[in-house]
């Protein structure tokens, strides 16, 4: 794994994307350099002791030559709420990169990318390295409304075919992102992987869908998170093992920070 | 124009002043320690601090065998600090001794762990382990848990009752002359009456406070927001209950004291000193500054030398009132 640094970048941009979503461009040339799609910026939001933790957010894009990353997020609490009242210019003290990053296997030639909600953050890092890698790339976007469907022109900018999928109707089609990727299925467009990342349930019904089809899936996993560097053991996730003697399935707690985020959907335990 | 503080030094104008303390006989270079279960095993440390420049390291609490630990949610955020209940989640001695000891020998740090148990005898036989590769793995000394509110056999948690704190204590200083820190609960009616059964027991210091016992509920679900419904509140927040119990147990007992809770920056870390304490843990701090230690270190040296203050030993319990 790279090294991960702890240190301060600037705010080059800030922009409202939409209602209540931000896009960030941090200049972070020695953070760009190593950094994987997939991977997470840990964000010191406040400037004293509340709120007091970091706050754990994907690299959304990278421009290695440049020395730029770009954070999306959602204001859902105070940490987020802090770090979008921030100004251009303003230093972000950062811990990163972290985290594993999403496997895009060397024989793979189709992928498709699944996203729900702010769950897109990583998404078009990982979508930009697919195509690099000469794959043919698929992303299927879920999210309640219209307003909420964020970068759906930036996927296409890169060359991927896009549909996308609003709970109300108010967008394309009206369901879930999980129908259109059943309906993708269908159709016959079979995928060498799967990549996704959004709410648990639909991770969790993306999961079941790909192991029917027999398609290798992974998952970005996110849980509340203190240390962001593997100390603290506060962020972990249900995994299962196999016991090598008996070949039985157990499990293990495993951290989301430095063993994740990214998972193999079919090692993930839901029950919870 | 005066020289600065760092030229003053440079130029030998101005002797350093002493850092150094003893803790359960053994020599620290500065009394800034890390708290158990937010250092991990030190290396997770190593990319942003030079582990060498720490008093002392405590490191992830550990069980005769491996532990699972508790179910997700562990972690919740609350004001000026966090509730956790991670159940001790930990690899067990035997791969502590193979996997991370030996990363850690080639610090002149000592390395002090913080033993857990569910039975008096998972204690000895755990402090009797460590005992025997301490020369070879550098152990320096244990600390002894006996209130980690998150792990709790039959509902009792050890260190709430002065009998059983003296049977464990007393047990393990039998069998072991390793150095023994005991690792007080606030969760008690009179924390003075346990600390002076560790004392009695044989316990060389104290290290005081662990997590408050807390939880939150989400309001609309109902349920509470730790899987394991309580949890240990560490952080800012409980800072002055910790100083608090610091000065109550520096007036009871003889053996030195350790002061943990919601140390974050240097003025923290002194006012511990000051009201008794003649070391300090970081805990929570290194979560969101992982080079606070470092900090710390530096700060407590510019605050001896402002205040012409020779040695940090004077200054440990040296509240006026």
């Amino acid at each position: 794994m790279n090294a991960i640094l702890n240190i301060k970048v600037k705010i080059l941009s800030k922009e409202e994307v939409a209602p209540n979503i931000f896009l960030i461009k941090l200049l972070a040339p020695s953070v760009t350099q190593d950094a994987l799609p997939g991977q997470f910026i840990h964000i010191k939001c406040s400037t004293d002791h509340y709120p007091l933790l970091r706050r754990p957010l994907s690299i959304h894009r990278m421009d290695k030559e440049k020395g730029r990353i770009y954070i999306l997020f959602q204001v859902v609490g105070e940490g987020t709420k802090l770090l979008s009242q921030k100004e251009v210019g303003d230093d972000l003290d950062i811990i990163g990169p972290i985290g594993n990053g999403f496997n895009i296997y060397p024989e793979s030639r189709k992928i498709l990318i699944i996203s729900g909600g702010i769950g897109v953050a990583p998404l078009l890092a990982l979508c930009e390295e697919s195509i690099r890698q000469d794959n043919e790339v698929r992303v299927l976007m879920g999210a309640p409304k219209k307003e909420l469907v964020i970068g759906e022109e930036n996927f296409r900018k890169l060359g991927a075919k896009v549909d996308v999928a609003t709970d109300d109707g108010s967008y394309k089609r009206k369901g879930l992102v999980t129908d259109l990727l059943e309906g993708i299925i269908k159709e016959g467009w079979l995928a060498d992987q799967i990549f996704a990342c959004g709410p648990k349930l639909m991770l969790k019904k993306i999961v079941e869908v790909s192991l029917e089809a027999h398609i290798d899936c992974q998952v970005s996993l996110e849980e509340r998170m203190a240390c962001g560097i593997g100390a603290c053991l506060g962020c972990v996730c249900k995994i299962k093992t196999r016991d090598k003697k008996e070949g039985k399935v157990k499990y293990e707690f495993k951290r989301v920070c430095v063993d994740g985020p990214i998972f193999e959907g079919s090692e993930v335990v839901w029950d919870d | 124009m005066a020289p600065s503080l760092k030229e003053a030094r440079w130029f030998g104008m101005i002797d350093k002043p002493n850092l150094e303390v003893e803790i359960a006989g053994i020599k620290l270079k500065n009394p800034v320690m890390t708290a158990s279960g937010t250092f991990g095993y030190g290396e997770e440390f190593s990319p942003f601090i030079d582990l060498d420049r720490l008093g002392a390291m405590v490191l992830k609490g550990i069980t005769l065998k491996p532990k699972r630990g508790n179910p997700p949610p562990r972690i919740i955020e609350t004001p000026s600090g966090m509730l956790n209940a991670i159940g001790l989640q930990n690899v067990g001695v035997e791969v502590l001794i193979k996997e991370k000891l030996p990363y850690l020998k080639k610090y002149n740090t000592p390395v002090i762990i913080n033993v857990s148990g569910d039975t008096i005898e998972e204690y000895v036989e755990l402090a009797q382990r460590l005992g025997e590769v301490s020369k070879e793995m550098g152990v320096a000394g244990l600390e002894v848990n006996i209130s980690c509110p998150n792990v709790k056999k039959g509902g009792m948690v050890w260190g709430t009752d002065t009998k059983v704190t003296y049977k464990i204590v007393s047990s393990i200083r039998k069998i072991t002359t390793l150095p023994l820190i005991v690792k007080l609960t606030p969760n008690v009616t009179d924390i003075k009456i346990i600390a002076q059964a560790a004392e009695e027991a044989g316990a060389d210091a104290l290290s005081l406070i662990n997590t408050l016992v807390g939880m939150e509920v989400d309001i609309y679900s109902r349920k509470p927001k730790l899987a394991n419904i309580s949890g240990g509140l560490s952080g800012p927040a409980v800072k002055p209950v910790a100083l608090w119990l610091v000065w109550q147990v520096f007036q009871t007992v003889k053996i030195p004291i350790i002061g943990i809770g919601g140390i974050i920056k240097i003025e923290d870390a002194l006012e511990f000193i000051i009201a008794g304490a003649r070391a300090i843990e970081i805990g929570t701090a290194n979560f969101v500054n992982p080079r606070v230690t470092m900090e710390i270190i530096e700060g407590m040296e510019k605050y001896l030398i402002e205040n012409n203050i020779k040695d940090i030993n004077e200054l440990v319990g040296s509240m006026k009132i």
